[in-house]
C-alpha cells in the first residue's frame, strides 16, 4: 500500500472551488484521499511555492491512427530533428519528431508537461483497431478517441431514406460500442462523402449531391441520437467550410442546427474567419465569442495556430485537396476510406510575416481571451493541425502575460499587429483559468468523473509546478507528475512509463440494428462483419493491458449555470 | 474440422489482402474451405493439422528452448551491429522486436524492403493519393491496372474483393495497360464487365509520363500532339469516369528506380482529382510489410529502414537494404523473423544467424555453415491470435489461430531475448 503527502502546495482545483488555498493533497493506492494532519504517510513531499493541479487532459489532439501515421511517414525531416533524445534516458525507448512524433515520444513528452491524458479526436469506423493500437503504445497517459459519423455511406443512406429516427440512433450506438469511442465526430457534415461524388464544397443547408441530404440534418440528427444515448461528450463538431474566408456563417448556422441540444465546436480558429477587408479576409472572433457566450448549450476548444513548421492532418479530404496547393514542403496525402471517411495531410509551414497566418494567430488568442465562461472553452492547437502540443506551455504564457502576448504582436505582419484588437485586450488569464481549461473543462465535457479534479476518491493523477513569474518555463518542466498516484515525471523527466488506461462509453442500443449493418456490410463493404466490433478482451491486447476506463451513460450533460460553472 | 476453433471468422494472413470470407479444413495438412485461391492453398499446405513439434537448433544440434534463447542473446550482445531481416510478424511481434531493437541497437528491414521503398520514398518527396477496397467495389467505373504483372499474380483474390462482376448495376472497365488482361476476369465479361489492354510506348517509364503529358494538355486546352491514340483515348476515358482506381503492385514494378514510377502515377492521380475522382491503391506489403512498416513509424516515428543506435534513430531508405549490408559486410549479426511460410528463407551469409522461423525451416537451418540459432515460432492466424494491416492501409483485421499451438509466438520469443539483453545490462 503506497500512501504519500503532497505538503503545503497551492491548490488549484477548480471542479470543487478550490482557488490557490494551501492545503495538503494526499494519495493512496492511486487514488485522493483524505488523510488527517498528523496522520502517517508513507512519504512526504514538501510542495510549499509550488502549484498543485490535476494532470492535464488534451481532449482534442491527433495522436493516433491512419492519417497520424501517414503524416509521420510523410515528414522523415520533421523526425530528423529530435532523434538523439532517447539515448539521453535509458527508460525511454527511441522515438523521435516534433509536429508528429511517435507513439512512445507522445506519451513521454505529454506526461513531463503534467498532462496525464489526451484524445484523439478522429477515429474513423474502419480503422478504430490501428487507433486504439497506437493509442495504446502511447505510455503513461490514458486515451481515448471519438468516433467519426455522418461521412458513411450507410448513415446517410438512411437519413436520405427517412428512416426512423430510432433505427439511426441504434447505429450511432452501435458503431460507439464497436469501436469503444468516447465521443462521436462529425468532420465536414457530408462533405467527405460529397468529395467522394466531386462535390466541391457543402455548405451548411446546401444538399448533398448524391444523397439530396443537408449538413443542418446531419448534426441535428447526431446531436439528437447522443442526447438519447445518454453519451456524456456532445456531439464534437468539426464545421463545414474549414479555413474558408467567410465561414463564421457557416458556423452560427451550425450552432442553429444543432436547436439547443449540447455541441462542442472543435478548433474552432479555424472556423471563425470574415470576409471583410482589402484582403477579403479578417477575425470574426468576436461574433463566435458573443454565440458562444449567448449559448450556454455551445463549449469550443480554439485550434490555436503556432508560428513554425507543422502538418496537418485532418479527415476532412474535401477541405484539405483545396488547399493542397499551399502545401510547405510540397507533397501532400489524400484518401478515400472504405465509404466511411477520407482523410488529407498537407504539411505547413505557419509564418508570422503572413497575413493570413497572422490573422490566424490573432484570431485563436482573441477568442481565448473573449469567451466569458471558462468552462466553455479548453486550450487546444489541434494537435498538431495548429501547432504541436509541446507548444502548450508558450500558449499559456501567450493567455497569462499580456507584456509577453504584445511582444510577440509586434513581430507580425505590420497590418495585422495594427489593427488586431488583441493589442488593446488587458486580459491575463489566472491560473485557475488555466486549471479550468486544461483539466476540469475537458474532463466534466468528457465526463470523466475522477479525472481533471482532486477531491477525494478522485484518480492521483497530478501535476505540481514549481512557480515562475515566466509561465512558459513553469508549465514546461513540472516538479512532480503522479500518474494514477506513481510519480512518472520528475522536473521534466520520465522516471517511469506504466501503461495508460483507455476511456470509452458503451451506450445501450437495440442490437436488432445489426441486421441491417450486416446486410450493408456485405453488399458493399469489404470485411465480415463479424469482425467489425472490437470486444473488451481484443481492446485489452490492442492497447497493452492499460486500464479499461469505460465512462458512465445516462448522466445529463453538464449545466454551465451550477456553481462550479459560475466561477469566472 | 470446418472452418476454424473459435468463434470470430478466420481471416487468412498469407496475403495483404486478409480475406476473412472463407474458413480453414483440416486434411493431413490444412487446406482452405470456400475459396480456390492459390495462395491460401499453397501457404496453408505448409501446415499440419495438429500444431508442430519442432524443436530448436543450434548450429544444426537440437536444443532446449532456453539454451536456443541463451545462445541468441549472447550474439546479439556480442554484436556491434546487428540487423532484423525478414520481419515477417504481426503487430505484438513487431512491438517485441522493436524494444529488442533498443536492447542491441538494431537495424530493421523487412524481406520486401525493396518493393516497399519504391512506395515510402515516393510518399516523402511527393505524398499519394489513396483509396480503399470498399471504395473500389462501391464505386469505381474505371479500373487501370499498371504494369505487366496481372494483380491476381500476387494477389488472387483482389478482383473479388473489389465486387468486380457481382452486380450489373454498375458498369466497370479494366484495363490493363503494359499486360494482358487478368485471367481471372474471364467470366465476368457478361456482367457489367468489360476489358481491355493497352501494349506499353516504349516502356513504362515512358507510358506513365505520355499519360501525365496526356492528361495535363487536355486539362489546359492544348491539343496533344503526337500521342498514342490508345494512350490519348485512355485518358479521355479516366477524365470521363465517375470515379477511376489505378492499381499496382509494387513488387513486380520494372527497374532500378520504380519509386518514379510510383511518383508518375501520384502526379496522374493528383491532376485527374483536379477535374474529377480517383485513387489509387498498390498491392504490397505482404509477409507482414505492410504491418510491420505502420507499427514500426508509430512506435519510433520513422518507417522500416531505421536503425537504433546509440546516438539515436536513423532513416536509410536506400543503406539499410538486408542485401546491401551484408554483402557490403556492415552488420554481424542478423536476426532473420519468417513465421508466416517456409518460402521466406533467410539469406545466404557468413554472420552468426538467428532465425525466428516456419518450421519448414528446419533444413534450411540445419544445413548451413555458418553459426545458426533456429527456434521455431507460431504463425499468427495457424497457431496464435494477432493483428495485421491490409494492403489498403487503414484496415486491421485481427487474426483468430486454427488451433492452440505448441510453439511460442515471436512475440514471446523477442521478449524472451530482451529480458536476457537487460539481465546483463543490470
Amino acid at each position: 500500500m503506497s500512501t504519500f503527502r503532497l505538503r503545503g502546495g497551492r491548490v488549484f482545483d477548480p471542479a470543487n472551488g478550490v482557488n490557490g488555498q494551501i492545503a495538503d493533497i494526499c494519495v493512496r493506492d492511486g487514488r485522493i484521499v483524505e488523510l488527517k494532519p498528523g496522520e502517517c504517510a508513507g512519504h512526504e513531499y514538501d510542495v510549499s511555492g509550488m502549484a498543485v493541479m490535476a494532470g492535464g487532459i488534451d481532449m482534442h489532439s491527433h495522436i493516433g491512427g491512419g492519417k497520424v501515421n501517414l503524416a509521420r511517414m510523410l515528414m522523415p525531416e520533421d523526425h530528423r530533428l529530435r532523434t538523439r533524445e532517447a539515448a539521453s534516458n535509458p527508460l525511454e525507448l527511441a522515438s523521435c519528431g516534433v509536429c508528429t512524433p511517435g507513439t512512445l515520444a507522445t506519451g513521454y513528452r505529454y506526461a513531463e508537461m503534467g498532462y496525464t491524458a489526451a484524445f484523439e479526436p478522429a477515429m474513423i469506423a474502419s480503422n478504430a483497431r490501428h487507433t486504439h493500437l497506437e493509442m495504446g503504445d502511447t505510455p503513461i497517459i490514458d486515451h481515448g478517441a471519438y468516433v467519426m459519423l455522418g461521412n458513411d455511406e450507410l448513415f446517410l443512406r438512411m437519413l436520405a431514406q427517412g428512416t426512423d429516427f430510432e433505427r439511426i440512433r441504434d447505429y450511432v450506438g452501435w458503431t460507439m460500442n464497436a469501436t469503444k469511442a468516447l465521443g462521436v465526430k462529425v468532420v465536414n457534415p457530408g462533405g467527405i462523402s460529397a468529395f467522394k461524388f466531386n462535390q466541391r464544397s457543402l455548405d451548411v443547408d446546401e444538399a448533398h449531391v448524391h444523397y439530396d441530404i443537408t449538413p443542418r440534418q446531419v448534426l441535428n440528427v447526431l446531436a439528437r441520437s447522443l442526447t438519447d444515448l445518454g453519451v456524456p461528450h456532445p456531439l464534437h463538431i468539426h464545421a463545414s467550410n474549414l479555413g474558408v474566408p467567410g465561414n463564421i456563417e457557416s458556423t452560427l448556422a451550425t450552432i442553429d442546427a444543432l436547436q439547443g441540444l449540447p455541441g462542442h465546436l472543435t478548433h474552432i480558429q479555424f472556423h471563425s474567419y470574415g470576409n471583410e477587408g482589402p484582403r477579403k479576409f479578417s477575425s470574426a472572433a468576436e461574433r463566435i465569442a458573443d454565440a458562444v457566450n449567448a449559448n450556454p448549450n455551445i463549449s469550443i476548444d480554439v485550434g490555436q495556430i503556432m508560428f513554425g513548421q507543422t502538418v496537418t492532418a485532418s479527415g476532412d479530404i474535401m477541405k484539405q485537396v483545396r488547399q493542397a496547393d499551399y502545401a510547405s514542403p510540397r507533397k501532400w496525402i489524400a484518401g478515400d476510406i472504405e465509404c466511411d471517411a477520407g482523410c488529407g495531410v498537407v504539411p505547413f509551414r505557419y509564418r508570422e510575416q503572413s497575413y493570413v497566418n497572422a490573422l490566424q494567430w490573432t484570431i485563436g488568442l482573441e477568442l481565448f481571451l473573449m469567451v466569458k465562461n471558462p468552462w466553455q472553452i479548453t486550450l487546444t492547437t489541434d494537435h498538431p493541425n495548429g501547432g504541436p502540443f509541446t507548444s502548450y506551455p508558450h500558449l499559456i504564457r501567450l493567455l497569462m502575460d499580456k507584456s509577453f502576448r504584445d511582444e510577440q504582436l509586434a513581430r507580425l505582419h505590420p497590418d495585422v499587429a495594427q489593427q488586431s484588437p488583441l493589442g488593446s485586450m488587458t486580459r491575463e488569464l489566472t491560473l485557475d483559468e488555466i486549471a479550468i481549461l486544461t483539466r476540469a473543462a475537458p474532463a466534466r465535457l468528457l465526463g470523466l468523473r475522477e479525472r481533471g479534479r482532486l477531491n477525494a476518491g478522485a484518480a492521483a493523477d497530478i501535476a505540481v509546478y514549481r512557480e515562475n513569474a515566466d509561465r512558459e518555463a513553469m508549465f514546461t518542466a513540472p516538479e512532480y507528475v503522479f500518474k494514477d498516484g506513481e510519480l512518472v515525471a520528475r522536473n521534466g523527466r520520465i522516471v517511469a512509463t506504466p501503461a495508460g488506461g483507455t476511456h470509452y462509453v458503451e451506450p445501450e442500443f437495440d442490437r436488432s440494428i445489426e441486421r441491417t449493418l450486416e446486410d450493408y456490410s456485405d453488399h458493399h463493404l469489404a470485411l465480415n462483419f463479424r469482425h467489425a466490433a472490437i470486444g473488451r478482451d481484443e481492446l485489452c491486447s490492442c492497447c497493452n493491458g492499460g486500464r479499461l476506463l469505460p465512462a458512465a451513460c445516462g448522466l445529463h450533460h453538464h449545466d454551465p449555470h451550477d456553481p462550479s460553472g459560475q466561477q469566472s | 474440422m470446418n472452418s476454424t476453433l473459435s468463434s470470430p471468422p478466420w481471416t487468412c494472413p498469407f496475403c495483404a489482402l486478409l480475406c476473412d470470407r472463407f474458413g480453414v479444413d483440416a486434411g493431413e495438412t490444412l487446406k482452405p474451405a470456400g475459396t480456390t485461391c492459390p495462395r491460401a492453398t499453397r501457404a496453408l499446405a505448409q501446415f499440419g493439422s495438429a500444431p508442430s513439434q519442432a524443436t530448436p537448433l543450434v548450429n544444426g544440434q537440437p536444443v532446449a528452448v532456453d539454451a536456443a534463447l541463451d545462445a541468441a542473446a549472447r550474439w546479439l550482445r556480442a554484436s556491434r551491429q546487428p540487423l532484423f531481416g525478414g520481419m515477417a510478424t504481426d503487430v505484438a511481434g513487431t512491438r517485441s522486436l522493436y524494444r529488442l531493437a533498443n536492447a542491441c541497437g538494431a537495424i530493421v528491414d523487412h524481406a520486401h524492403g525493396r518493393a516497399l521503398m519504391h512506395g515510402l520514398t515516393a510518399l516523402q518527396d511527393r505524398g499519394a493519393f489513396t483509396t480503399t477496397l470498399a471504395e473500389i467495389r462501391t464505386r469505381a467505373d474505371l479500373i487501370v491496372c499498371v504494369g505487366s504483372s496481372a494483380p491476381s499474380t500476387r494477389h488472387p483474390e483482389f478482383f473479388a474483393r473489389c465486387g468486380v462482376g457481382e452486380r450489373a448495376s454498375l458498369q466497370r472497365e479494366i484495363v490493363f495497360v503494359g499486360g494482358g488482361i487478368d485471367p481471372a476476369l474471364s467470366g465476368t465479361a457478361s456482367d457489367g464487365v468489360s476489358t481491355r489492354a493497352i501494349p506499353l510506348q516504349g516502356d513504362l517509364y515512358d507510358t506513365i509520363a505520355a499519360l501525365n503529358t496526356s492528361l495535363s494538355a487536355s486539362l489546359s486546352a492544348r491539343p496533344p500532339r503526337g500521342l498514342h491514340p490508345e494512350l490519348a483515348a485512355l485518358v479521355r476515358r479516366m477524365l470521363e469516369a465517375r470515379y477511376t482506381a489505378i492499381i499496382w503492385t509494387p513488387a513486380d514494378l520494372p527497374g532500378e528506380h520504380a519509386t518514379l514510377l510510383v511518383e508518375g502515377i501520384d502526379r496522374l492521380l493528383k491532376t485527374l482529382n483536379r477535374t474529377t475522382r480517383a485513387g489509387g491503391l498498390a498491392l504490397g506489403g505482404d509477409d507482414g510489410g505492410a504491418t510491420v512498416n505502420q507499427t514500426l513509424t508509430w512506435l519510433s516515428g520513422l518507417p522500416l529502414r531505421t536503425g537504433v543506435h546509440p546516438g539515436g534513430l536513423a532513416h536509410e531508405p536506400h543503406r539499410y537494404d538486408t542485401a546491401r549490408l551484408l554483402a557490403d559486410e556492415a552488420v554481424d549479426a542478423l536476426l532473420w523473423i519468417a513465421s508466416f511460410t517456409a518460402d521466406l528463407r533467410p539469406p545466404e551469409t557468413a554472420v552468426p544467424l538467428i532465425v525466428l522461423g516456419h518450421p519448414g525451416l528446419t533444413a534450411a537451418c540445419t544445413d548451413r555453415s555458418g553459426p545458426t540459432v533456429f527456434i521455431p515460432v507460431s504463425t499468427p492466424g495457424i497457431g496464435s491470435a494477432g493483428h495485421m494491416f491490409r494492403a489498403d492501409g487503414g484496415v486491421v483485421l485481427p487474426l483468430a489461430p486454427v488451433y492452440a499451438d505448441s510453439l511460442p509466438a515471436v512475440t514471446n520469443v523477442a521478449a524472451s531475448l530482451a529480458s536476457r539483453l537487460a539481465e546483463v545490462a543490470a
